[in-house]
């Protein structure tokens, strides 16, 4: 596990300060799509070895929710963003 | 006669630690700190964080992006939040957290040492600059950390977590001889 998180507002912080909330790379569904649909994006994950993108809530800091891009083999972190700005950048 | 619980202060059990015992690193307990919540409207970053920039008699914390506490001594709570709602206006809801969370002052030249072992960040000052602030996890508390000098730090905490942390922090001060009391100007 990556244990260093270098957080956009506070700074290199200790993994303990982060809880984990998920893969960042899936889109909601439109409320109308399939049930095959809505139950890939609810259930279904992957469980990747190598790069991921997932949402890293900074509980114990400025409890912004972060998107880290680490890798889960070698413990690398390619990138961490602030949730609202990538969705922004995303238009969503 | 019945107390209201907020005029009781959450370390009155605890303190003073020896009666009149001061070491070199000195844990300062004031009783009586306004403090704020100012968190700042959709958009109105800029325009709040340059309305505090002027705004006396206060210092402020950083928290996150467009939330900050302002911490005054000297003046009300009721003060504090009059002022901070009169300089901020529709820009940002200020809310007042004097009862909610309890300040402690670390001082002397060990404090780095101590905060060290239930801190995960750096505490060198060309890291952590004075008159630099965060929120950061102590153990297992999370705090906000103020450095106020070269070996002078703040932090403040929840009223509910406070006991928890005074223990922490005695524990972790303890190879210092480090001593606790209510600050003197109250």
């Amino acid at each position: 596990m990556a244990s260093l998180i270098h957080c956009p507002h506070c700074g290199v912080r200790p993994k303990e300060e982060f809880s984990i909330r998920g893969d960042a790379s899936l889109v909601r569904p439109d409320p109308e799509a399939s049930d095959e649909a809505w139950h890939d994006y609810v259930h279904i994950r992957s469980n990747p070895r190598g790069r991921y993108r997932e949402h890293w809530q900074h509980v114990a800091g400025c409890r912004r929710w972060l998107v880290v891009e680490r890798d889960t083999f070698t413990h690398e972190v390619f990138s961490v963003t602030d949730g609202a700005a990538t969705a922004r950048e995303a238009g969503r | 006669m019945t107390m209201p619980y907020i005029s009781r202060h959450p370390l009155e059990n605890r303190l003073p630690l020896e009666p009149g015992i001061r070491a070199v690193d000195h844990m300062d307990v004031p009783r009586g700190t306004a403090i704020a919540t100012v968190m700042a409207m959709d958009g109105e970053d800029a325009a709040v964080a340059a309305g505090l920039a002027v705004a006396g008699d206060m210092s402020l914390r950083f928290v996150a992006p467009g939330e900050w506490l302002a911490v005054s001594q000297s003046d009300t709570p009721e003060g504090l939040c009059r002022n901070l709602s009169l300089l901020l206006a529709e820009t940002a809801s200020v809310f007042d957290q004097s009862d909610g969370r309890v300040v402690l002052r670390l001082s002397g030249p060990n404090v780095r040492r101590i905060l060290a072992k239930g801190i995960g960040i750096d505490l060198h000052p060309a890291v952590f600059e004075i008159g630099t602030s965060s929120n950061v996890l102590c153990g297992h508390i999370s705090i906000n950390l103020a450095r106020t000098g070269e070996n002078e730090f703040e932090l403040i905490v929840m009223r509910s977590f406070a006991e928890s942390l005074f223990d922490d922090l005695r524990l972790m001060g303890r190879e210092f001889d480090l001593s606790a009391d209510f600050s003197a100007q109250g």
